[in-house]
C-alpha cells in the first residue's frame, strides 16, 4: 500500500504545485513580473533547497515532458500564425532562424570558453544551449502585457522564434555528439542538418494536410476535435523524431498549415490549445525549476552572468544587425528585434540533454543555461513594454477592436455565427449598414432569442450574430465599433477612389500608368505602409506612389486595409478665399500643428 | 481642363435603366463601344478588373468606373444619370444613380489620372449632383456639365 500512498502523494504534490503555478499568474500580472519567471520560482521554492524540500533530479521524466510540451507549444505557435502575415517576413526570419542562431553560438563560445574554462566544442555547445529565443516566451510575453507590436516585427519575431528553437535542438544534439562519440567532419554536419530540416519539413507539411483532411472528412463526436488535433500534433512530433526528422519544425510547420486552412470546429481546437499551452509552459518551468539546486548554481554564477550579458548585449544584436542587413528594416525596429531576443524553457530543456546523456560537465551546461535564461527574462523580459514605445514599434492601444464571439457551425465550413454588442454609436445603428456577404440570422434582446424581423428595430444593447465567412469575420468589426464624433474631413484629403490594402504596388501601377520599381511589383498595399512608413499606421498617414498619393483610410491589427487614392490635379483652383475661411483655414493649421496630427 | 472635353453631349443617357451594377457595366460599356468603336466586351472586361480592386463608387450616390484601352486614340467619358439607384458597393452603402465612365488610352499617363481627379471632385459637389439628378435630358445635364470650374467651390 505503501507505493500507492507514494502514487497519490506524487499526484497531490504536482496538482498542488501547477496550481500554485496558476495563482501565481494573478501575483506576476499585477506586478508586471514575467510570468514564466514566477512558474521558475515555484518550482524552485518547492525544490530541494527551497523550503519546499522536494528531491527532483529525474532529467529522463523533465526531458520527457520538455518535448512534448514544447511540441505543443510550437504547434500552437504555428497554429495562431497567419500565413499572410509571415509571408513577407518569411526570408528574413528565415535568416534569423539559422544563420542568425549560428553567429550568435559562434560569438558567444569564447566568452564561454574564457570564462568557464572550457575547450572549444564544450564553450560552442554553450553557445548553441542559449542561442535560440524561445517561442514560449516570446509569444507569451509579447501577449501577455498586451503589448501589440508593429505587424512586420512582430511576425518577424514570432517567425523567427518557432522556427529556430529546431535548428538550436539540431546543434546541440550535434555537439553533444561530437563531445561524447569525437570526431566528426563539417560535411557530416551540414548533411544531417540538410536531411533533417527536409525530413522534418515535408513530416510537417503532409501531417498537417493529413490531418487538415481527417477533420473535414471524419464525423468525430462533438468535442473531440481539440483533443484528436492536439494528440495529432504529439504523433506528428514523434514521427518525425523517431524517423530522425526534426520534430520540432515538423509540429511547427504542421500547426501553420492546420491554422490557415478552413477546418471544422477551429474555434474550440484554439481555445483548447490555449489551455494546453498555458498547461504545458507551467508545467515544464515548475519541472525545471525543480531540476536547479540554488546552492550549485552559486559555484558558476558570475561566468554565467559575464555570458548572459555578452549574448545580450553583444552576440544577440550583431546576430540580428548582420542577418537582417539586407533587408528593409530601420535600425530601431533592428535594435528592438535584437532585445527580443528572450530565452526561455528551450535553453534549459537543450541544456538537460547532456545531463540526459551523462556528459561529464553537465551540470554546468544546465546551470548556466539557467542563469541565461533567468537574466534575460527579467532584464529584457521586464523591459519588452518600455523598449518598443521608446523604439516605436509598439502599436497604439487605441484602436482595439470590439469584442466579437465567433462560433463554429457544423455541417459546413464556408460560414460561421459571429457576434457582437450593438452599441449606440456603431456604424451599424447610425447608418445601417452592414456588408452584403453577411447575414443578420438572430438578435438576443433581454435574455430573449428574436430572429432580425422580430427585434426589428434593433436598438442599442442589443447582441446581434450575423452568418459570415471567418476569413472576413475580422472585417465586420468596422461596423460595429462606436465611431469617433468627427468632423467630415475634406474629401480630397481622404483621396479620390478607395481600394483593398492587399492589392499590390503593380496593379495599380498598370491601371493609373504610374512607375513602380519593379521589384516593389508584388507588394501590397499594406505591406508597402508598414515598410515604408517609420512609424505604425493611423488613420489618414500619407504615403507618395509617383505621382499619386495613398491615404491610409481604414486600419484593423496594425495593417492598412483600405487604401484611399488620391489623384494628381495640375490646375489646383482654389476660390478665393473670404475672410472667414482664411481664419477658419489658419485656425485648424494652428491646432493641427498643437494636436500633432 | 473642362469636363466637357471629356464628354460629347452625344455621350450622355439621361435614364439609363439598370437593376445591378454588372448589368450597369455592361449597358454602359456597350454604349461606349458604340461610340468609340471598340469591343463592348474589351471594355466591360477592362472595367471589371477595376472594380476587383475596389468599388469605384466614390459615395453620395456617384460611381466613376474606369480604366485604359489599349487601342483607344483619345480620353473618352460617358455620363449616364440611372433611371432608378442601384448598389454600386460604396464604402458609405449608398446607392448609385450617377455614373461616369472614363476609358483613356494606354499612353494617357498624367493626363488619365488628371480627368479622373477632375470628374471626382466635379460630382463630389453636392449641388452639381443634385442639378444632375434634377435634369431629365442629355442638353440639360451637358448644360450642367459645362459649367465653368470657377463657379465650383
Amino acid at each position: 500500500m505503501a507505493s500507492l500512498d507514494s502514487v497519490s502523494l506524487a499526484i497531490l504534490l504536482g496538482a498542488i504545485l501547477v496550481m500554485a503555478g496558476i495563482l501565481s499568474s494573478l501575483l506576476a500580472l499585477r506586478f508586471g513580473a514575467p510570468l514564466l519567471l514566477v512558474f521558475l520560482f515555484i518550482g524552485m521554492l518547492a525544490g530541494d533547497s527551497g523550503p519546499g524540500g522536494l528531491t527532483f533530479s529525474d532529467v529522463q521524466n523533465t526531458y520527457l515532458v520538455g518535448s512534448a510540451a514544447l511540441a505543443l507549444i510550437l504547434f500552437d505557435g504555428g497554429l495562431k500564425t497567419r500565413f499572410q502575415s509571415i509571408r513577407t517576413v518569411l526570408a528574413p526570419s528565415m535568416v534569423l532562424a539559422t544563420l542568425g542562431v549560428l553567429l550568435t553560438a559562434l560569438v558567444t563560445a569564447p566568452v564561454a570558453k574564457y570564462a568557464l574554462d572550457l575547450n572549444w566544442t564544450e564553450a560552442l555547445l554553450i553557445g548553441a544551449v542559449v542561442a535560440s529565443t524561445d517561442a514560449a516566451a516570446v509569444f507569451l510575453l509579447v501577449h501577455a502585457q498586451g503589448l501589440r507590436l508593429r505587424p512586420r516585427v512582430g511576425a518577424t519575431l514570432e517567425a523567427e522564434s518557432g522556427t529556430n528553437d529546431p535548428f538550436a535542438v539540431f546543434l546541440t544534439l550535434m555537439l553533444v555528439e561530437l563531445i561524447s562519440v569525437g570526431d566528426s567532419s563539417i560535411w557530416h554536419v551540414v548533411l544531417e542538418f540538410l536531411r533533417e530540416s527536409m525530413l522534418g519539413g515535408i513530416v510537417g507539411v503532409i501531417g498537417g494536410r493529413l490531418v487538415v483532411v481527417a477533420l473535414n472528412r471524419v464525423a468525430l463526436p462533438q468535442g473531440l476535435h481539440a483533443p484528436f488535433v492536439t494528440t495529432a500534433a504529439l504523433v506528428i512530433f514523434g514521427v518525425a523524431q523517431i524517423s530522425h526528422a526534426s520534430g520540432f519544425l515538423a509540429v511547427y510547420l504542421a500547426g501553420i498549415i492546420i491554422g490557415n486552412r478552413p477546418t471544422r470546429a477551429h474555434n474550440s481546437v484554439v481555445t483548447f490549445l490555449d489551455a494546453a499551452t498555458w498547461l504545458a509552459q507551467i508545467v515544464m518551468f515548475v519541472l525545471l525549476g525543480l531540476l536547479v539546486s540554488p546552492y550549485r548554481l552559486l559555484d558558476s554564477v558570475v561566468p554565467a552572468v559575464v555570458v548572459a550579458l555578452v549574448l545580450m548585449l553583444v552576440a544577440r544584436p550583431l546576430a540580428v544587425f548582420l542577418c537582417l542587413a539586407p533587408f528593409p528594416f530601420n535600425w530601431r525596429e533592428k535594435l528592438f528585434i535584437a532585445w527580443t531576443g528572450l530565452r526561455g524553457a528551450v535553453a534549459i530543456f537543450l541544456a538537460s540533454i547532456p545531463m540526459l546523456v551523462g556528459l561529464s560537465k553537465a551540470y554546468l551546461y544546465f546551470d548556466v543555461a539557467f542563469v541565461v535564461v533567468i537574466i534575460s527574462l527579467l532584464l529584457q523580459g521586464w523591459t519588452l513594454a518600455p523598449a518598443a514605445r521608446l523604439l516605436h514599434v509598439a502599436l497604439p492601444r487605441a484602436d482595439r477592436g470590439p469584442r466579437r464571439v465567433e462560433l463554429d457551425l457544423p455541417g459546413q465550413l464556408e460560414q460561421q455565427l459571429v457576434g457582437y454588442a450593438v452599441r449606440p454609436m456603431s456604424l451599424f445603428l447610425r447608418r445601417g449598414l452592414i456588408p452584403s456577404w453577411s447575414k443578420p440570422t438572430l438578435v438576443i434582446r433581454n435574455e430573449k432569442i428574436l430572429t432580425p424581423a422580430e427585434a426589428d428595430p434593433i436598438t442599442a444593447g442589443d447582441y446581434l450574430y450575423l452568418l459570415a465567412p471567418p476569413e472576413k469575420a475580422e472585417a465586420l468589426d468596422r461596423f460595429f465599433v462606436d465611431m469617433q464624433p468627427m468632423a467630415s474631413p475634406d474629401p480630397h484629403l481622404l483621396g479620390d477612389f478607395l481600394v483593398s490594402g492587399e492589392i499590390t504596388l503593380g496593379d495599380i501601377a498598370q491601371i493609373y500608368g504610374i512607375s513602380v520599381d519593379p521589384t516593389a511589383g508584388q507588394l501590397t498595399l499594406a505591406d508597402y505602409f508598414d515598410v515604408h512608413l517609420d512609424h505604425a499606421p493611423k488613420e489618414g498617414a500619407v504615403l507618395p506612389l509617383d505621382t499619386i498619393v495613398l491615404v491610409a483610410r481604414n486600419i484593423s491589427e496594425g495593417r492598412v486595409n483600405a487604401v484611399g487614392l488620391r489623384l494628381p490635379e495640375d490646375e489646383e483652383k482654389l476660390p478665393p478665399l473670404t475672410r472667414m475661411g482664411a481664419f477658419r483655414q489658419k485656425a485648424a493649421k494652428a491646432w493641427s500643428s498643437v494636436a500633432g496630427t | 481642363m473642362m469636363i466637357t472635353d471629356l464628354v460629347a453631349p452625344e455621350a450622355i443617357i439621361p435614364a439609363l435603366k439598370v437593376n445591378s451594377k454588372k448589368q450597369a457595366l455592361q449597358e454602359l460599356a456597350a454604349r461606349a463601344a458604340e461610340l468609340t468603336g471598340q469591343n463592348d466586351r474589351a471594355i466591360f472586361e477592362v472595367l471589371l478588373r477595376r472594380e476587383k480592386l475596389g468599388t469605384t463608387a466614390v459615395g453620395y450616390g456617384v460611381a466613376i468606373p474606369h480604366g485604359k484601352l489599349q487601342k483607344l486614340d483619345k480620353i473618352f467619358g460617358l455620363f449616364a444619370r440611372l433611371d432608378r439607384p442601384i448598389d454600386f458597393e460604396a464604402m458609405d452603402g449608398q446607392p448609385v444613380d450617377l455614373v461616369f465612365l472614363l476609358l483613356a488610352p494606354e499612353g494617357a499617363g498624367a493626363d488619365h489620372l488628371k480627368a479622373l481627379a477632375r470628374i471626382a471632385r466635379l460630382l463630389r459637389d453636392q449641388d452639381i449632383a443634385n442639378k444632375l439628378r434634377a435634369s431629365r435630358d442629355a442638353q440639360a445635364i451637358y448644360s450642367v456639365l459645362a459649367l465653368p470650374p470657377a463657379t465650383v467651390p
